[in-house]
């Protein structure tokens, strides 16, 4: 109940949410091309995992990366500045939406192949178990990557060695179209890692305070040397898969009754002394977070000059990332023959 | 290694490529040193291609009627004893009694590979296990079979030939049977080339060894300055004393020039950009019409006595009708002598002096006068016109000389 | 440190040692490669020297266990991976071609890929057509990648260390039938740049290019020409990305005739990309098309002739000169 942490989880999430649509605006605009895959809903799970992570471990992630790489510090003007393809974003423009890397901050990616997380993150905590470091790497994947074939080889090694690796799994339960019941044999991803011997457990990843909770626990263990382990958060993405896809393969009822679970919402109570009754929550969505921030100001519950000047900062905040974006050079071409192979004069070698 | 390998001889300096005719022994034959394994036809004359070791010849033979370049391997003789049967049998190539020319392609034999003791790993090609019908491997094949055909130009070669208006067609193809920059320039610096499509259809021959030769010798005076001495003299009473006693009337004509040479020097001398080029002896070639074409056997030291010339030229004459004649026989003469008496029609012809010499001297039958025409062609740049007269007036002299001498 | 006599294998192996003990950042990985020494004896003796965490047993994972490399690699490790052969690369090819070479390009130049992948291919005796692949085509292709191809044991020694040593990601491309083949090492010499070609015979009358196993019997072939009067000159490649086009270039505008040996199957094989390069590099210079040699499109067979009649052999290459060279193919040089 630590009241910081939540204003943290909320400003956090609030900033993604608000990141993340506006985002989509611009690529409806056309400042962002390619593939965009969204976050709203999920936000609660990459903002209390990686709050749970400390400046050294390292972190792996998926297409679906820029709430993570922006729960990680990455700033919000390289990540805007990356998906218009400009030279001042975290990946020189060169990646875009699904290739964010920050070798400072340890965000080792940004993969658009399915499975691809599971052994980069093995490397890398091979590499911190070699030199012998409390470090850890947290492992992003989602429910339609664990029947990828790396996901079994790399849960084996990582059991086989005890490597240092949380693998956290983002169960929204599609996989672009495709419904966890129709994509795999068992659909409690959590139960998999027995297979390997990895101590595996599973939440709500609708609420920030319990995924902070059991991340914290078991990257203490995952740290102290106690071997990988699993964490299944269950979570759903209010939108389609990617800005390509209108979702409409999903029943409506789901889709409200996960919004009714938002996170932010979810922040919103815990702030409050009071909470909604069942009724009153049937009737939330996106619009329902002004309008429960709206209601607790009327109760007297929330500050609304705080949670007002929360929204303009982060307002001002996502325009000035934006503005810094659509001015930031092109990258040339040398830059991206220079990225190829970074330090390596190809002249010198023949 | 075990094996000889059989070369194409080379019969001259200028001969690039030779044919087959036809091969006295096949793969399998046991041969011995000295045993005739070929008939091989240059540009002059048809050779033996022997055998310099004892033992088993051993194919793929080159194919016969095919341009071959000099000096490349035509067969091998294996060192080794005979093997007893089995697979190194000959493939029986279809010519078995009469050794006729068989197909174009060579006849596939289990080359090296027959012997079961491979020298090195690298050296028992696998491929020879698979005495298929195809000759070469299948990896081959692939390599070569995308190329164009061997009788395209080079891109350099076909680009000149357009710039410079040549028609590809009418060239000779090198001797790696492609037409390359060297056809094409000499082409080009050569003399003109015929514009056939003004004409009717036509299709082009390719001309014998013989015939090719002569047209390169002729081709390459092109530059030679030239002037023509004629004279008449009555030879009928040489001519009649040289049957009576069973004497060649060409040799006597050709002892007579040599007496006459020896008395005027620079008839047997040869023009150079650096000087005259004075030889040691008198060597007349005597123009020759055979089958194939024009010949050219040379009598060495014609100043020897008409005995033994006489017997010089019986060989000669022996070895051009048999087609043996060798590069040595008919090459580096001093002066020649061109006569067209037997043909009757003739009643004076200029001939042209080839390189190597200063003058040519071309007889004509008797004319109608009983006279006889003979026409002496000189390189201007070593002789003048008196010079010429003077030299005819020595050969009158001497062609009554030898009459007086004939038995 | 003086010249010595040893087989490619041993000079793998010294290479590794000789790197392992520079750099503790050096490490090995891959199936076999500890407790057993490496099916093909590379890593013989170097997990007893530095311990099962340096020289690493993985399971059967070749996408994971190469994955993993990867991810060493992004966090400053050396880690040298052998696949075991080249064909199980293929359950590799995220990790090497969407992750490793991609990566260091997609970060924007943040991340180097100091990793080393090596894997034997090519034909050997009989393993049928799983285990004989050439798969140098399809790596050459991708960029971020650098292939080397040693055809010697010296070769073999600095091209490893090289690639080791190297921020970025290199192939070691090695042949089965190459291992035991023994050749001078010398460790103390100074190293060629690794990409450079190496003219292994002067000659007048045609180039030929090969690399890896096919340098040898090239070369015997070579020898055999010379015998009939043709002077052929003979480069080894050394690496297949990126190429030594300037040697190449060299030696093409001298002979003008160009033979390209390549144990890769013709269609869209290493040698096209070689053909289609020199031709335009050297079109004025060629006196004919290029030839290629190469093996047949088709999975290798079982049956021990076939194997042989779809690769090039000895005679093959000597047939192939004398074709180039305008003589006929047909004459036996063996």
């Amino acid at each position: 109940m630590n009241q910081d942490l939540h204003l943290r989880f909320l400003r956090d999430m609030l900033r993604a949410r608000r990141l993340e649509e506006r985002l989509a605006q611009e690529y409806a605009k056309g400042n962002i091309g390619g593939f965009l895959h969204l976050y709203p809903g999920e936000e609660a799970v990459a903002v209390g995992v990686v709050a749970a992570a400390e400046p050294g471990d390292y972190i792996v992630s998926t297409y679906r990366e820029h709430v993570h790489a922006l729960a990680r510090g990455v700033p919000m003007r390289a990540i805007v500045a990356e998906l218009f393809g400009k030279r001042g974003g975290c990946s020189g423009g060169l990646g875009g939406s699904m290739h964010l890397f920050d070798a400072q901050r340890r965000f080792l990616g940004g993969y658009a192949i399915v499975g691809e997380t599971f052994p980069i993150a093995i490397g890398a905590a091979y590499a911190v178990q070699l030199r012998g470091l409390p470090e850890a790497v947290i492992c992003f994947f989602g429910d339609g990557a664990v029947n990828q074939g790396t996901f079994h080889e790399s849960l084996n090694m990582a059991a086989l060695w005890k490597l240092p690796v949380l693998f956290v799994c983002e169960n929204n339960h599609y996989q672009i179209g495709t419904e966890i019941h129709r994509h795999s044999a068992l659909t409690e991803v959590s139960k998999r890692a027995c297979a390997y011997g990895i101590a595996a457990q599973r939440a709500s990843g609708m609420d920030a305070q319990v995924v902070h909770e059991r991340t914290s626990t078991m990257l203490a263990q995952v740290r102290a040397g106690q071997g990988p382990q699993l964490l299944e958060l269950e979570t759903y993405r209010y939108r389609g898969h990617s800005m390509a896809d209108p979702g409409s393969y999903r029943p409506a009822v789901e889709v409200a009754a996960y919004t009714a679970q938002d996170p932010i919402g979810a922040e919103l109570r815990e702030l409050a002394l009071h909470c909604p009754d069942d009724a009153t929550l049937a009737r939330l969505g996106l619009e329902s977070c002004s309008a429960l921030a709206a209601r607790y100001v009327q109760a007297g519950h929330l500050d609304t000059a705080a949670l007002t000047r929360l929204e303009a900062e982060i307002q001002a905040e996502i325009d000035d990332a934006v503005a810094f974006a659509a001015t930031s050079p092109e990258p040339t071409l040398d830059d991206a023959r220079r990225a190829l192979r970074p330090g390596v004069d190809l002249a010198t070698l023949i | 290694m075990s094996k000889t390998a059989v070369t194409l001889p080379v019969l001259s300096d200028t001969m690039q490529t030779g044919r087959i005719i036809r091969w006295l022994k096949q793969p399998g034959d046991t041969v011995k040193r000295g045993d005739v394994l070929a008939e091989v036809e240059s540009d002059k004359a048809i050779m033996d291609v022997e055998a310099y070791a004892d033992g088993v010849l051993v194919g793929p033979l080159a194919a016969v009627d095919t341009d071959v370049a000099v000096k490349s391997i035509i067969a091998w003789i294996d060192n080794l004893p005979p093997q007893p049967t089995a697979a190194t049998s000959s493939p029986a190539p279809s010519p078995s009694a009469p050794p006729q020319t068989p197909a174009a392609a060579p006849a596939p034999t289990p080359p090296a590979g027959a012997t079961p003791t491979p020298t090195e790993p690298t050296s028992a090609p696998p491929t020879a296990v698979v005495a298929t019908g195809a000759t070469t491997s299948p990896v081959l094949a692939a390599a070569l079979a995308a190329r164009e055909g061997g009788g395209a130009a080079s891109p350099f070669a076909r680009g000149l030939a357009t710039e410079l208006g040549i028609d590809l067609s009418l060239l000779k193809p090198g001797t790696d049977g492609r037409i390359g920059t060297a056809q094409v320039l000499a082409a080009a610096i050569g003399p003109q080339l015929p514009h056939l499509d003004l004409g009717p259809v036509h299709r082009i021959e390719r001309p014998t060894p013989l015939k090719a030769a002569m047209a390169d010798n002729m081709q390459r005076t092109v530059h030679t300055p030239t002037f023509h001495v004629t004279t008449a003299l009555d030879l009928r009473a040489i001519d009649a004393a040289a049957q009576a006693a069973h004497q060649s009337f060409t040799l006597l004509l050709a002892h007579a020039c040599a007496q006459a040479i020896d008395k005027h020097p620079d008839f047997n001398a040869c023009w150079t950009p650096g000087g005259l080029a004075r030889r040691e002896r008198i060597d007349i070639a005597i123009a020759v019409d055979t089958d194939g074409g024009l010949i050219t056997p040379v009598l060495r030291d014609a100043m020897r006595p008409l005995a033994e010339l006489a017997e010089d030229w019986r060989e000669l004459r022996d070895k051009v009708a048999r087609r043996r004649l060798v590069p040595a026989d008919y090459t580096g003469a001093t002066f020649y002598l061109s006569n067209l008496g037997m043909f009757a029609a003739v009643e004076q012809f200029d001939a042209i002096v080839p390189l190597g010499s200063a003058a040519i001297l071309a007889v004509a039958a008797p004319a109608h006068d009983g006279r006889t025409r003979l026409t002496l062609t000189c390189d201007h740049r070593v002789i003048a016109g008196a010079d010429a007269a003077r030299f005819l007036a020595t050969l009158a002299e001497q062609l009554q000389a030898t009459q007086a001498t004939i038995k | 440190m003086s010249v010595q006599n040893i087989t490619y294998w041993q000079a793998l192996n010294r290479a590794l040692d000789a790197e392992m003990a520079a750099d503790e950042a050096v490490f090995i990985l891959g199936e076999d490669v500890g407790l057993y020494g490496g099916t093909y004896r590379v890593t013989e003796g170097l997990q007893a020297k530095y311990g099962d965490r340096r020289v690493l047993d993985t399971p059967i994972s070749e996408g994971s266990f190469t994955g993993l490399g990867v991810g060493a690699a992004l966090v400053g490790m050396r880690p040298v991976v052998e696949i075991m052969t080249v064909n199980f690369a293929l359950l590799a090819l995220d990790a090497i071609i969407n992750m490793a070479a991609k990566i260091p390009f997609m970060s924007g130049g943040q991340f180097h890929m100091p990793l080393t992948i090596r894997m034997p291919g090519g034909v050997a005796h009989q393993l049928a057509a799983q285990h004989s692949q050439r798969l140098e085509h399809t790596l050459m292709n991708v960029a971020g990648l650098r292939i080397v191809v040693p055809a010697t044991p010296q070769d073999a020694y600095w091209q490893l260390r090289q690639a080791i040593r190297a921020d970025d990601c290199v192939i070691v491309l090695e042949h089965e039938l190459l291992n035991f083949e023994q050749g001078p090492v010398d460790e103390s010499a100074a190293p060629p740049p690794p990409h450079r070609a190496i003219v292994r015979r002067n000659g007048r009358d045609l180039t030929i290019i090969t690399y890896s196993r096919m340098v040898k019997p090239t070369l015997t072939a070579a020898a055999q020409l010379a015998a009939s009067g043709i002077d052929a000159e003979v480069i080894d490649l050394r690496s297949l990305s990126p190429i030594d086009w300037p040697t190449c270039v060299a030696s093409l505008r001298r002979t003008g005739r160009l033979l390209i040996v390549e144990e890769d199957s013709r269609f869209a094989g290493a040698g096209a990309e070689i053909a289609a390069s020199l031709t335009e590099l050297c079109f004025s210079s060629l006196r004919a098309a290029p030839v290629r040699l190469a093996a047949l499109d088709l999975p290798t067979p079982y049956n021990k002739r076939l194997e042989e009649l779809s690769i090039p052999q000895p005679a093959d290459i000597a047939a192939a000169a004398r074709a180039l060279i305008g003589a006929n193919p047909e004459e036996n040089a063996a």
